[in-house]
């Protein structure tokens, strides 16, 4: 009986246990380490802390040692040009000018790195104007925040994907998103994507304060310098010059220091830096961080050099001129090996440059050359180059004259930062002939207006993208 | 008067013994089978704890009484009961286990007899994992059950095979097996379980066995059953030990020596100077000649210009000539293995308790697995209505794990095949002497470069790197504990129904630690880095299931319910630190951390099955399955599946046309039909589980500086679900001749439908793919099996068997009309698996200068259909090259012989028509390209000269593509490998009975001893894609092994 008793019970806890409900069971178990889009717009920190991580994103181990970021960018920039030499490596085939057909890894990690950080900048600026928690004054700020980025990601894509704007305006361009979407949008042209440039860029500036969270984050003057540079290639010197002046502050003796100069190009607290993108050791791009892990020969690649006649533009009083022999066993100056740079210290924390107050100080000087106020001009190129080199002597030059020697002062200044050589002679419809020790001359030299100043569109994106076929390339 | 005294007590004892026990004597007899009498045979008297063996003449004797029942059993034969009677000899005969459809077999949730599965099912027994040494037990599925394709992990023990069952049927979602381990998924790592803990490996490969598993079925299932003891079976001890050596299966690609490696060198540079820069020919020698020193950066050599003008050595007196191989590979890897077993039941209860101890040293130096894992397991019969029944298990393992695959700097395969001999392993001065530290010691060479040092400082590959370095200087170790309780209640609820419920606990603690050297190598310029990693993963199953049997006359019938819950939970912690003082290997002793990390991931699934079987007179069978699947992996709308199969088989043989058939001893036709599910979702990039894939979310841990921050995640569906496979499978069990050949074909075809798949998405909207439900795949294929009882007489045995399968994979719907995938393309029609890359089409004679075809285009753009050659690499066309890395037929072949008292084992597996795409050989064959990279021998059939016909292209040493992916390195990968060999000498009878032992057996174990491959160098075991990876290369183990019995 007992017996029967006991079985009877285990029965019916056996049924008990067989029909049990499990939706509970099954609803129970949620994701750990994310935050819903309440979060996120629910408040100014968790708003903050989507820009934080954009801006994290500037740099990142993507999709390999020449693809880490926007530093990848730029170093790809400036081994282009004619003034660094880059050996068979990392960097090699940007080197080669050969790196943009639609299936290579310049083309599309550049294409796809640009659009995830619009796409990360449409996501803020939505979210932002969705949002019912945030105060208006907030949200016009945040909001702004995200039209700064926008701009400069597209500002980088289109001088990546088309002629400059001064070649052709109807030229087809990357496609236009301002919403976050799911499908692709055909190709916009070169005029269009200024203008959604110029218009984020007004708005970020507008509404922008100085206030940043840190160095490596956008504020008014930074919307400013990404400004400038922007009517810098479309010619609008006007709006260039007074864009600078508001990035730099106007007085270029107070944002200079030239002792900095050979201290390593890696702290952003320099008073040089406007902008840039920090490491720290425990958020690194290790060895992935061009451009210092490449140039500096302490460093695992020694991958890059120095053209003799670049290194021979600088005098010898030139705090700049800051180069080595690589070793006293090459004795060739033909050798693409006989020059290097100490300008970048490599280490896991280095900081990397995005603009530096030099730049703008160019830049508004050459603003003011090209509205001919040569004066203004000279004392501005001046101050600069006086600071650099003790023995400096104030320019004459006036016109075209004048505008070169700009130039060379930019890539004096510049080099190895943000590919200043390229970014001139694309704005500026002009070749780059390749002399000195090359390792690859000629053949790596660029004419004018030539099709190697833009990358071709990717065929992963023409693939999937049922607004881009294939003719898209046919013309680039 | 003392002996009798003695006496009278002596006999005092045993009547008081015959009072309670009744007279025990002693029983003698011989058990014979068919071709004579049976040495071996085990003997118990049930119920007590006496048991003997029978002897070289099958005699034995045993201590029984009247009314005793004794248990005759013996491998291959029916075990036989026999009572015992007033007379002393009890001699019998054993038939043959013949009727091979009578077995039990570990089917989804039970056992079936053999005849009754509808279903295709290999097991593997104790017999095959006896004769290999399995550090990984699931290995020992190669060669052995036909359809599994298993490919070995390289050169560190205790790394699990890659196991695909029937081929790869998803793309992005895990292609492996589920592993289920006496009825719980195990959610450990199967290299934690030793060899000597199985009693079988069921591998299920059709919808009909495996549509139990539902969601988790559709890549097969591998149920592994751990040893229990036997009811009424004496105490039985087993002792074994195996130690041997280890080294390469297969001899590395020839390298070139220094001499002609410089001799080389200097003819690249020559080339260049003469082909590329026009120099004259002699001028280009003398240049040659200057520059070679100063572009290798180091000089062996006792003279400053090693090469003269001419290309011929000045000397061959060097200050060394560093042998890579020798220093980084490990010729003579140790291994040991130790397991004591003890098993045995009374009447009502039965036990099983092993422990065993593991430690093998691997290919590359420094690299170890050691491991120790005991298991118990207790079962018992409470009443005539409950049984109950425990298994624990335990398992540490330590895996030194240095760098043993792969391009980071310190991989010691890929350093073999980057930096020639002309490189010291040790720092030298300018002049090529050793340079020591303050204490005398030699110094890793780092090639980094020395302050105010020319020559010999500076590497020109892999610089700030030393792969001997990196065995010392910086550790890569996994902790693995594991830790199993597994226990069931079963109930008899009435006559023909039972209930049976059954928790499964499983704790796994994962610990991964790195450090790298304050002083050297990758982190030395942060002064050290210590990370370390300790996953806790906790897996609970829970089952409850009723069962209900009943015949009624010729109709039987099965049901079953099952109710099951299924929890996994990863909880990670990880640490990170730099900054170390010199020998501080712990975190504590960081001076700068620089990460820390932790989630929680878990996985639950909540399923009901079902399963109903039937069969008339045995002879007619039919099974229908249903499972109905809850994942938390999928959302709520789209979380619950329904997975069914129905099979059915006819017993043909039992139909009274072929029952007394004297050829055709045993006829089963099978069939089968089911669709199943995937659920197992992964991150396309790590490899690893997507717990979640169908959650938009914002991602953290993305912070700035001291900023936190969190950024937008990947686009995602959120109708994300199962993939579902139908499978459809035919089959024959067939015995010839008594059942001396036995045989199974099976024929099947699986579809995967709605594939876990990365849709492209335009990269412009941000994302370049979303993981969808899209596409489709069909894996077809045949299976064979074989087995042979050739000779069978008292004193010669000798069994064959062969098994082959052949797999067929194809594409049948995906995203886009083409998609690259490294060197293959995936589109509708092709395989997963075939070759689409440049096609190299030789030397060019004139020039010496490689070439490749391509398509000559029409006026529309489009081939024509006609090929050219070209030497530039950029315009070579790439082409489906009809070549798959997808074998032909891959298969096993054993021979068991033994004779009188030694035995031997013979396995070889063997697969043939696949092709590899040898990466490294591929970069041994550049062509001094870059400065100071290793070559092959065969670099010696280069082009010199005009009119010179080979397929080696001239040297340069500037930049060229003749080394560029292209058919040049793509080759047949058939082989043929001995795979295990076992040879052992049982000793008889008569010199046992001398001891206490019950068997003693020495014998040889041999692992790969022999491999014959059409393409050498490699491991013919590399991946199912058929590339490389400089992987360590698998090892050839010879141990010798002593086993005990009593």
């Amino acid at each position: 009986m007992k017996t029967l008793i006991s079985k009877f019970f285990i029965a019916i806890t056996a049924l008990f246990i067989l029909v049990g409900c499990s939706d509970e069971f099954l609803d129970e178990p949620k994701p750990t380490n994310t935050v819903s889009a309440d979060i996120a717009f629910g408040s100014r920190e968790g708003t903050e802390a989507l820009i934080s991580g954009i801006m994290r994103r500037f740099r990142g181990q993507y999709t390999s040692t020449d693809a880490a970021g926007l530093n990848s960018m730029f170093f790809a920039r400036s081994v282009k040009g004619n003034d660094l030499i880059e050996t068979d490596n990392w960097f090699g085939f940007d080197y080669a000018n050969d790196n943009r057909e639609p299936t290579y890894r310049r083309t599309t990690f550049t294409w796809n790195y640009c659009f995830y950080m619009i796409n990360q900048a449409n996501t803020l600026i939505n979210g932002v104007n969705a949002s019912t928690a945030l105060s208006e004054g907030d949200k016009k700020e945040l909001a702004a925040y995200g039209h700064a980025l926008r701009g400069f990601f597209y500002h980088q894509l289109v001088m990546e994907f088309a002629p400059t704007y001064s070649a052709d305006i109807n030229f087809p361009a990357p496609p236009i998103y301002t919403e976050t979407s799911s499908t692709g949008n055909p190709m916009s042209t070169v005029g269009e994507v200024y203008k959604l440039i110029v218009d984020d860029l007004t708005i970020a500036v507008d509404a922008l304060t100085e206030d940043r969270l840190g160095k490596s984050y956008i504020n008014k003057n930074v919307a400013n310098g990404i400004l400038a540079q922007v009517y810098q290639v479309m010619g609008n010197w006007e709006g260039a010059k007074n864009a600078a002046i508001a990035c730099y502050g106007g007085d270029p003796e107070a944002v200079l220091d030239a002792e900095s100069y050979r201290s390593g190009f890696d702290d952003i607290d320099n008073v040089e830096w406007i902008w840039g993108s920090a490491q720290t050791p425990d958020q690194s791009n290790y060895y992935w961080n061009a451009p210092a892990v490449f140039i500096d020969h302490k460093g695992p690649y020694d991958a890059t050099y120095v053209n003799r006649d670049f290194v021979a533009l600088f005098s010898a009083t030139d705090v700049r001129a800051y180069f080595a022999r690589k070793s006293a066993s090459i004795t060739d100056m033909n050798d693409h090996r006989y020059w290097i740079t100490n300008k970048f210290t490599f280490s896991f924390e280095g900081d990397n440059v995005i603009i530096r107050s030099p730049e703008m100080i160019l830049i508004e000087a050459e603003a003011k050359a090209r509205l001919n106020d040569f004066t203004g001009a000279h004392d501005l190129l001046y101050t600069l180059q006086l600071d650099r080199d003790e023995n400096a002597v104030k320019s004459t030059n006036t016109g075209a004259a004048l505008i070169e020697e700009i130039l060379v002062e930019r890539r004096k200044e510049l080099y190895a930062e943000n590919g200043v050589e390229w970014f001139d002679a694309k704005r500026l419809r002009r070749g780059i002939t390749r002399t000195g020790n090359h390792r690859i001359g000629a053949a790596g030299s660029l004419t004018a207006d030539d099709k190697k100043f833009f990358l071709k569109i990717p065929q992963a994106e023409i693939d999937a993208n049922p607004f881009i076929e294939d003719a898209v390339n046919a013309n680039r | 008067m003392k002996l009798k005294l003695q006496w009278i007590y002596t006999l005092l004892v045993v009547l008081s013994v015959q009072f309670s026990f009744a007279q025990e004597r002693v029983i003698t007899g011989v058990v014979s089978g068919d071709a004579g009498v049976i040495p071996g045979v085990n003997v118990v008297v049930k119920g007590a704890k006496t048991s003997a063996q029978t002897d070289f003449d099958g005699s034995y004797s045993i201590k029984a009484k009247t009314g005793d029942v004794l248990v005759f059993s013996y491998v291959g034969m029916l075990d036989l009961t026999a009572t015992v009677g007033t007379a002393s000899t009890l001699s019998v005969t054993l038939n043959e286990s013949q009727k091979t459809l009578d077995e039990v077999v570990v089917v989804a949730y039970g056992k079936q007899k053999a005849k009754a599965i509808v279903g295709s099912i290999a097991t593997i027994g104790s017999d095959v994992l006896q004769t290999q040494q399995a550090t990984s037990v699931l290995s020992a599925l190669q060669g052995s059950v036909a359809g599994v394709s298993v490919i070995a992990a390289g050169g560190q023990p205790g790394e699990n095979p890659v196991i695909r069952i029937r081929g790869t049927g998803s793309i992005n979602a895990s292609t492996s097996p589920l592993v289920v381990l006496d009825g719980a998924p195990f959610g450990g790592n199967l290299n934690a379980i030793s060899a000597d803990q199985i009693e079988t490996i069921s591998v299920l490969k059709d919808a009909s066995s495996t549509a139990l598993y539902g969601s988790r079925g559709s890549n097969g299932v591998i149920l592994i059953t751990t040893k229990r003891g036997k009811l009424n079976s004496a105490p039985r001890v087993t002792f074994t030990t195996q130690v041997g050596f280890a080294d390469n299966a297969v001899k590395l690609h020839e390298l070139l020596g220094s001499d002609d490696y410089m001799k080389y060198t200097w003819e690249g540079i020559r080339n260049t100077n003469q082909y590329v820069n026009l120099q004259a020919p002699a001028l280009a020698g003398t240049n040659a000649s200057n520059s070679l020193v100063s572009r290798l950066g180091y000089n062996p050599y006792t003279v400053a210009q090693p090469v003269d003008a001419n290309g011929n050595l000045v000397t061959t007196n060097k200050k060394w000539d560093t042998n890579w191989e020798d220093l980084l590979l490990n010729d003579a890897a140790v291994r040991k293995e130790h397991t004591l077993s003890l098993s045995g039941g009374s009447d009502n209860t039965r036990y099983f308790f092993t422990s065993n101890y593991l430690s093998q040293e691997g290919n590359v130096k420094t690299s170890k697995f050691e491991r120790m894992t005991t298991r118990l397991s207790i079962d018992t019969k409470v009443n005539e209505w409950l049984k109950a029944g425990v298994t624990m298990f335990y398992s540490t393992s330590d895996q030194n794990f240095p760098t043993q695959s792969g391009s980071s700097f310190q991989s010691a395969v890929q350093w073999i095949y980057t930096i020639p001999s002309i490189y010291p392993a040790f720092r030298r001065d300018g002049a090529g002497d050793l340079v020591t530290d303050d204490k005398g010691n030699t110094i890793y060479d780092y090639g980094s470069g020395a302050p105010g040092q020319l020559l010999n400082a500076t590497r020109p590959q892999l610089s700030t790197e030393n792969a001997l370095g990196a065995l010392y200087n910086y550790k890569i170790g996994y902790k693995r504990d594991n830790y199993t309780a597994n226990a069931y209640l079963e109930f008899t609820l009435a006559k023909d129904l039972t209930f049976k419920t059954n928790l499964a606990y499983d704790k796994y603690l994962y610990d991964n630690f790195e450090y790298s050297s304050n002083e050297f190598g990758n982190a030395a310029s942060v002064g050290g880095r210590v990370t370390q990693n300790r996953d806790i993963t906790t897996s609970v199953n829970f089952f409850n299931g009723l069962n209900y049997k009943k015949s009624f006359g010729d109709h039987n019938l099965s049901a079953d319910l099952i109710q099951e819950a299924y929890q996994f939970k990863i909880d990670a912690l990880g640490a990170q630190g730099e900054g170390y003082l010199p020998g501080v290997q712990v975190l504590d002793g960081s001076t700068t951390p620089t990460s820390v990390s932790g989630s929680i991931s878990e996985e639950r699934i909540s399923s009901y099955l079902a399963r109903l079987a039937y069969n008339y007179k045995e002879k007619y069978f039919v099974e229908g399955s249903y499972r109905k699947d809850g994942s938390t992996r999928f959302n709520r709308d789209v979380r619950w599946g329904d997975f069914y199969s129905v099979g059915g088989s006819w017993l043909v043989s039992e139909e009274s046309f072929l029952k007394d058939n004297t050829i055709l001893s045993e006829l089963k036709l099978r069939a089968s039909y089911g669709e199943l599910g995937n659920q197992k979702t992964l991150y396309t990039a790590t490899g690893n589980a997507n717990y979640f894939p169908g959650q938009q979310a914002y991602e953290t841990g993305w912070n700035e500086l001291t900023n936190t921050g969190i950024v937008l995640g990947g686009a995602v569906d959120k109708l994300l679900t199962w993939e579902t496979t139908a499978t459809m499978d035919f089959g024959v069990d067939f015995g010839l001749f008594n059942n001396r050949i036995t045989g199974t074909v099976d024929y099947y075809s699986k579809k995967s439908i709605d594939l876990i798949n990365n849709k492209p998405t335009p990269g412009s909207t941000g994302n370049t793919s979303v993981i969808t439900n899209l596409g489709s795949l069909k894996n077809s294929g045949w299976e064979f099996s074989l087995n042979s009882k050739n000779v069978q007489t008292p004193n010669f045995v000798w069994n064959t068997g062969l098994n082959f399968s052949t797999e067929k994979n194809e594409i049948t719907e995906q995203p886009q009309a083409s998609i690259i995938v490294g060197t293959k393309r995936y589109e509708v029609g092709r395989s997963l698996y075939e070759f689409y890359i440049q096609d190299w089409a030789g030397v060019d004679p004139a020039t010496g200068y490689g070439m490749w075809y391509k398509d000559v285009l029409g006026t529309d753009g489009k081939p024509t259909g006609e090929r050219v050659t070209t030497k530039t690499y950029a315009q070579a066309t790439r082409y489906y090259v009809g070549k798959s890395s997808l074998p032909d037929v891959t298969g096993g072949f054993t021979n068991y012989f033994r004779y009188k008292n030694l035995d031997m084992n013979i396995l070889f597996n063997f697969s043939v028509g696949s092709y590899v795409y040898d990466s490294s050989y591929a970069s041994l064959m550049e062509g001094f390209k870059s400065p100071g990279r290793a070559g092959s021998q065969d670099l010696e059939g280069r082009w010199q000269k005009p009119g010179d016909v080979t397929n080696v292209p001239l040297f340069l040493a500037s930049n060229n593509d003749f080394n560029s992916q292209s058919t040049r390195f793509l080759y047949k990968n058939d082989y043929v490998r001995l795979k295990a060999l076992n040879f052992g000498y049982n000793f008889p009878q008569s010199i046992l009975d001398k001891t206490k032992l019950s068997k003693l057996r020495l014998y040889f174990q041999g692992d790969n001893l022999l491999t014959f491959q059409s393409h050498k160098g490699i491991d013919p075991e590399q991946n199912i894609g058929g590339t490389t990876d400089s992987r360590s290369y698998n090892l050839r183990v010879i141990s010798f092994g002593l086993n005990i019995e009593f």
